[in-house]
């Protein structure tokens, strides 16, 4: 999958952002969004969040999970365990980099923030690496994936599904 | 993402007649009339019995099976055990591009001539050795372009998948100005230290 095409999977996700016009619902094929209250906080999709942040007719609000104390925890214990730890969303990659992009001056402290998202992302890479090399080479047929995100799912791709369905095909071949 | 064309090979396959060109050597069993310049050492009409020749793998695969076998097949030089031992020792260092250009197209079909499956054991071995070497390289492929030329040519067209679906997601990562990145301390001193996973997954 194309990282685009995971990013456009990502913008469904809802956001709380605090809106400066007053407008009755507005009534999309997934759901029904509004009525938007100026300075009242509303949860909307993503995609709208940022597309209303660029007409500069929204504030957004910093989810909870993007504080530095919070990301910090993560961090830590993402450095300690040695599996995948719980993400505090399903498209956090993706989500910090449409917020950090469109609505940094929302965001306090952001340029750190970044830094973050970016060690924890490194240290979750450096652990799919090391884990499908052991999976390939202890010729493992299995493997179980939890918490890992679809972004970093997709980092794998294709390289890890062709080189399984080499070795599958090398072992089919009759004898 | 579509699937590498030689993923089953079918008749039509490319990949599939190049690698099966291969010169494979074998020795006939029994007389063959009027084909005698099959050997092009001798101007005689008739191939005898204990000729020993090197032949196309697909003649060889279709003259060696059935009721009666016309040729007995040997292993092409490359799965011999002088090759094998040196991809058991150490398959990460190996040309496997020189070995041949299609080393585990042709090793599917020389195996079924090796009755103990070493063959088999050392195409696995190889593949899931140099694994990890395939990743790296499709990660970053800048930092030695030279190693590219050592891969055969499934490996090689995994290598150009994963390069490929990497290089969209740098440009992702780096795309709308929103660059997620680490400090640069962090780069310029290098001082992110490396997990060492292996031993966690003990």
């Amino acid at each position: 999958m194309n990282p685009d095409e995971v990013e456009f999977l990502g913008e469904k996700q809802f956001i709380t952002i605090i809106p400066t016009f007053n407008s009755n619902t507005i009534h999309l094929i997934t759901g029904d969004v509004g009525p938007f209250r100026a300075s009242l906080p509303i949860r909307v999709p993503l995609w709208m969040a940022i597309n209303l942040k660029q007409q500069q007719k929204c504030k957004i609000q910093q989810p909870d999970w993007m504080e530095i104390e919070a990301l910090e925890t993560i961090k830590e214990n993402e450095k300690l365990s040695r599996t995948f730890t719980k993400m505090p969303s399903e498209h956090y990659m993706i989500e910090a980099k449409l917020l950090l992009g469109f609505a940094s001056d929302d965001i306090p402290r952001a340029d750190e923030i970044r830094t973050i998202i970016k060690d924890i992302w490194d240290i979750r890479m450096s652990k799919i690496r090391s884990s499908v090399d052991v999976l390939v080479k202890n010729a493992g047929s299995y493997a179980a994936l939890d918490h890992l995100t679809i972004m970093e799912i997709n980092t794998i791709r294709p390289i890890l599904p062709h080189a399984l369905d080499q070795i599958y095909r090398i072992k089919a071949s009759p004898r | 993402m579509p699937l590498p064309t030689a993923y089953s090979p079918n008749y039509y396959s490319l990949d599939d007649i190049l690698a099966t060109q291969e010169r494979t050597p074998c020795k006939f069993l029994i007389n063959v009339p009027k084909m005698g310049n099959l050997n092009p050492s001798t101007i005689e009409k008739d191939l005898p019995a204990g000729t020993a020749l090197e032949l196309p793998m697909w003649l060889v695969l279709e003259m060696s099976t059935g009721r009666q076998p016309i040729v007995l097949p040997e292993l092409p030089k490359i799965y011999k055990e002088a090759y094998r031992e040196i991809l058991e020792a150490d398959a990460c260092a190996v040309d496997l591009h020189k070995f041949n250009l299609y080393f585990y197209e042709l090793g599917s079909y020389a195996k079924r001539f090796d009755r103990k499956g070493d063959v088999h054991q050392t195409l696995l071995h190889t593949f899931r050795t140099r694994f990890r070497q395939l990743m790296d390289l499709a990660d970053n492929s800048i930092s030695d372009p030279s190693v590219q030329q050592r891969l055969d040519t499934l490996e090689r067209r995994l290598f150009k998948d994963g390069y490929n679906a990497r290089t969209k997601l740098n440009a992702w990562l780096v795309e709308s100005g929103a660059t997620i990145e680490a400090a640069n301390m962090v780069i310029n001193h290098k001082k992110r230290k490396r997990l060492n996973m292996e031993d966690l997954m003990k």
